[in-house]
């Protein structure tokens, strides 16, 4: 690697880069998907590339290759050269960053159990014991899923940074379809849309227990079809742990990404309502509300070392008490602001160009326990793992979703409603939070497929989320 | 690029190395620009090469594949050994029968040189036409123009082979006031047929005509959707309910529904691979060549598309509809054409006493796929028309609509349509709908 960054750091600057760097990856995935009762599916896949990000005239350029030689690394850094110049072309101003502190650093991740030392059949054993357990009548689909990475990247830039840091991450889940020929309804263990996902070793999979949980989910989806409809109007709502992790990804994650909020994603999934002048003032949410972009939380899928700029990774806020005090941010952006850069630009992939993602985005414990959420309702719906979710390009109008609901009457769970959905505008939502679980609730949810960006980019994030109570929400819209 | 000879080499290596009973491999090969901007100016210029050779092999009824970004020697002999390996440790698939079986079809290549030798100047002189547009409006340009070149080739044991090479660019332009936006696109295997001065027109002018919104109440409003916002109602619907894996899963609205009415009878919809009216690969990923699939004839459910193994699993052959296996999303319409109408954009309007005109959807996710029933909210230009005649811009709304239902109450099609490009291609035309539910509003 040493030679093909030395190659395309010389040919950058040679062209005419002010500023250069470099990012390789080789990648190993393994992917497993039960289906009723067989193997769906079994792929493994391996990757390696390079991408060279420049600025040069004061534009961008950006160029990539999968062919790893010396010759090719100056091939691509001319390349990027070339579309930086392109881009200059239209510069409003010359591209500027934030300084940062340089790094040479070299960070592997020990797991207990690599995932790619375990056997295959063991793999399969699980997942479809599992099916085994999710295998009650009525159910019609039965899947589950695991997927492990193993990345090892390296980073250098003109600056004099070199870092590299090994990323080795373990996920599974289970889901099943119950349907009655008129209507289907869905389960899921841990979370839906591919269970949870951190970055630890095959233990992981080991903690969760999918089998344990099997015949849950399964009774509960076929509960669920002749459970009654959820009630609709104006009540109060707790949302279970995995449906906070989706509410804090849309609603407060999207929202503070600077880029975003700057114009750069208008063409794509849009801008945000959060303008640089409601930074330090703005009412969020309740006095209740803090909420932290912690990339240094370990294990976490949101988390690392250091990101795609080389900045050492940080815990900041983002709201604090309720008010709205901090956004995610690039080197670019932070200078454009004048803050401090806190470390938020990654690229899912060798081929693509960083961008400002969320970390590890957490709304922090508060003093309740799940019981005190609950007592203090009168009426209301309690709401467990997300099944939609749709939110305006502005962040504002969102409606969510979720698998199975309970009624909640006179500070007591009652029985389960189906079809559960809630909406509102992000902060009247946010301001109306009176409850936070504590500590022992608290969990931090990998969620490994966030889409931003042109070219869209599917990265991996988390959401550290407890059960919370919401008053006075709009609840049930279903037609 | 890498070229027929080289690839198809690379692919016959590959099945002589192995010593799987059945083996197939597919190579993609990608080289890749994309020119964004934001603000006025070009914030993200990016471009690169990859590629990926993914090799599958059935021994017996264990099936397992293995991927690699390299056609190297190394690289090939330990992407089979893998494939291999996986599959010895795999459990039978009791669903395999075999991988596909050649089938004659010429195959045509939606290739064109002028879209694969794009240069970043010329996209840049492409961009800097709509900003100095914007610019002199005092609106803000943003967007992107990309330009890809693609190789897939797909051979097996039993005797696929098949090459093909794809050229897409698509140029987008969404323009921001201070309190409105406007939106066009435009996709084309030839960049040189991408009409800049139409795209301009449409988003400058929207973003013009739809400042200063006002709020309305939610409720049941007629509406036009251009085929924009079409496309992403029935794009939506060919994943919920138009293959056969989700009518296997119970998911699909039309089990038990085939040979049956279930939408209007102005409503005519297929996926057609070799249709000019598309952007397509002539074959899937398995190397089935495509086959024209109706879904509506005159609203009348015909079927849905397959791939080899939901094929085989209900005695039938595979439709070309394969995504690169494995896929849990497999099999896919990617080429999915409204038949248009009669009318026009502007005879619709003037059809409509109260209602909406909706210029794109976005966030559109299922809420009950099984009812095919989906939200998302408005963008990029909401107008009320009343009388005839649009009236004035409306702040964005949220809808919730049964997509079946919408395509029941289809009042008129237009016979201009567009191709929507975006990993799939739709092709849509704009359709006047009635009792289309709006549940929610927002600030803007």
């Amino acid at each position: 690697m040493q030679e093909i960054v030395e190659s395309a750091l010389f040919a950058a600057k040679r062209a005419g880069a002010s500023y250069v760097d470099i990012r390789s990856i080789q990648r190993e995935e393994e992917d497993i998907t039960t289906k009723n009762g067989a193997v769906d599916a079994i792929k493994h896949t391996g990757s390696k590339g390079f991408g060279v990000r420049v600025i040069a005239n004061g534009g961008w350029g950006f160029s990539s290759s999968f062919i790893a030689t010396p010759e090719e690394g100056e091939r691509v850094a001319n390349e990027a050269v070339q579309i930086a110049l392109a881009s200059s072309k239209t510069k409003l101003e010359d591209a500027k960053m934030s300084d940062s502190k340089v790094y040479q650093d070299r960070v592997p991740q020990p797991v207990k159990i690599d995932p790619f030392e375990m056997p295959i059949t063991k793999k399969i054993m699980i997942l479809l014991e599992a099916d085994k357990a999710m295998n009650v009548q009525g159910i019609v689909v039965r899947k589950g899923s695991m997927h492990f990475s193993k990345e090892w990247k390296t980073f250098a830039s003109s600056e004099g940074a070199y870092i590299e840091q090994e990323r080795i991450v373990s996920g599974a889940g289970i889901s099943v379809v119950a349907t009655d020929g008129k209507e289907m309804q869905v389960r899921s263990y841990p979370n839906s849309f591919g269970g949870d996902y951190q970055r630890k070793g095959f233990e992981f999979i080991e903690e969760m227990d999918l089998v344990s949980h099997g015949k849950e989910i399964a009774e509960q989806s076929i509960k669920l079809l002749s459970a009654k409809q959820c009630p609709s109007g104006t009540m109060d709502i707790v949302l279970g742990s995995p449906q906070m992790a989706l509410q804090i990804h849309e609603s407060v994650g999207h929202p503070t990404e600077l880029d975003r909020v700057l114009g750069e994603e208008a063409s794509f999934a849009g801008t945000s309502f959060l303008t640089t002048d409601k930074l330090g003032t703005f009412k969020y949410g309740s006095d209740i509300v803090n909420i932290t972009a912690d990339a240094t939380i370990p294990r976490a899928l949101g988390g690392f070392a250091y990101d795609d700029e080389g900045v050492k990774a940080k815990r900041v806020y983002l709201v604090k008490n309720g008010i709205f005090v901090g956004y995610l941010n690039s080197r670019e952006t932070a200078a454009k602001l004048d803050l401090e850069v806190m470390g938020a630009m990654r690229a899912d992939n060798w081929n693509k160009m960083p961008i400002i993602r969320m970390t590890s985005i957490n709304l922090e414990p508060g003093d309740k326990t799940f019981d005190e959420l609950i007592k203090g309702i009168d009426h209301g719906v309690l709401m467990g793992t997300n099944k939609s979710w749709s939110i305006d390009q502005n962040r504002l109008n969102f409606q969510f979703g979720t698998e199975i609901g309970w009624e909640i009457k006179n500070g007591k769970i009652q029985e389960m409603v189906k079809n559960p959905t809630y909406t509102g505008i992000t902060y009247e939502f946010w301001r109306k939070c009176d409850g936070i679980a504590n500590k022992d609730f608290w969990h931090v949810w990998g969620v490994p497929n966030c889409g931003k960006g042109e070219p869209v980019q599917v990265m991996q994030v988390s959401h550290g989320t407890a059960p919370a109570r919401f008053r006075d929400i709009q609840v049930g819209v279903l037609k | 690029m890498i070229g027929k000879e080289r690839v198809l080499d690379i692919l016959e290596n590959v099945i002589s190395l192995s010593s799987a009973d059945q083996t197939e491999a597919l190579f993609m090969g990608e080289e890749s620009y994309l020119t964004g901007f934001a603000n006025n100016y070009i914030h993200r210029n990016v471009g690169g090469k990859d590629c990926s050779l993914s090799v599958r092999v059935a021994i017996g009824k264990k099936v397992g594949s293995a991927i690699v970004n390299s056609f190297s020697k190394d690289a090939i002999k330990k992407v089979v050994r893998n494939a291999i390996l996986i599959a010895k440790n795999q459990r039978e698939n009791l669903d395999f029968v075999s991988f596909a079986k050649p089938e004659k079809r010429k195959d045509k290549d939606f290739f064109v040189e002028a879209t694969a030798n794009c240069t970043p100047e010329f996209r840049a002189e492409y961009v800097s036409k709509i900003l100095s547009k914007t610019k002199a409006k005092g609106f803000i340009g943003s967007g992107k123009f990309e330009t890809n070149a693609l190789e897939v080739a797909v051979a097996n044991s039993l005797g696929v082979e098949r090459y093909t090479k794809l050229t897409v660019s698509t140029l987008k332009s969404v323009v921001l006031t201070d309190t409105s936006s406007g939106y066009s696109e435009y996709s084309s295997v030839d960049v040189n047929e991408i009409p800049l001065n139409d795209i301009i027109r449409e988003s400058v002018e929207i973003a013009e005509k739809s400042q200063t919104p006002v709020s309305i109440e939610p409720g049941k409003y007629e509406v036009i959707l251009t085929p924009y916002a079409l496309a992403d109602l029935i794009g939506s619907l060919s994943y919920i309910a138009l293959n056969a894996r989700a009518m296997n899963e119970g998911m699909s609205f039309l089990i038990g529904q085939i040979g049956k009415k279930v939408v209007g009878e102005n409503v005519t919809m297929y996926d057609d691979g070799f249709s000019q009216e598309t952007i397509s690969l002539p074959f899937d990923f398995e190397g089935v060549p495509k086959k024209k699939v109706m879904f509506f004839d005159k609203g009348v459910a015909k079927g849905v598309v397959y791939d080899t193994l939901s094929a085989y699993k209900e005695g039938k052959k595979s439709t070309g509809h394969s995504l690169p296996q494995p896929s849990q999303y497999s099999p896919y319409p990617m080429n999915l054409i409204m038949e248009g109408g009669e009318s026009s954009k502007e005879k619709m309007i003037s059809h409509v006493k109260k209602g909406l005109y909706v210029q794109r959807f976005w966030y559109t996710n299922p809420m009950d796929p099984r009812n095919t029933v989906i939200t998302g909210m408005t963008r990029d230009g909401l107008f009320l028309i009343e009388n005839g005649k649009i009236t004035k811009p409306v702040k964005n709304m949220r809808f919730i609509e049964n997509i079946a239902t919408a395509l029941n109450n289809v009042l008129e099609l237009s016979k201009e349509r567009k191709i929507i490009y975006d990993m799939a291609s739709v092709t849509a035309p704009y359709a006047r709908i009635k009792d289309f539910t709006f549940t929610g509003k927002t600030e803007f």
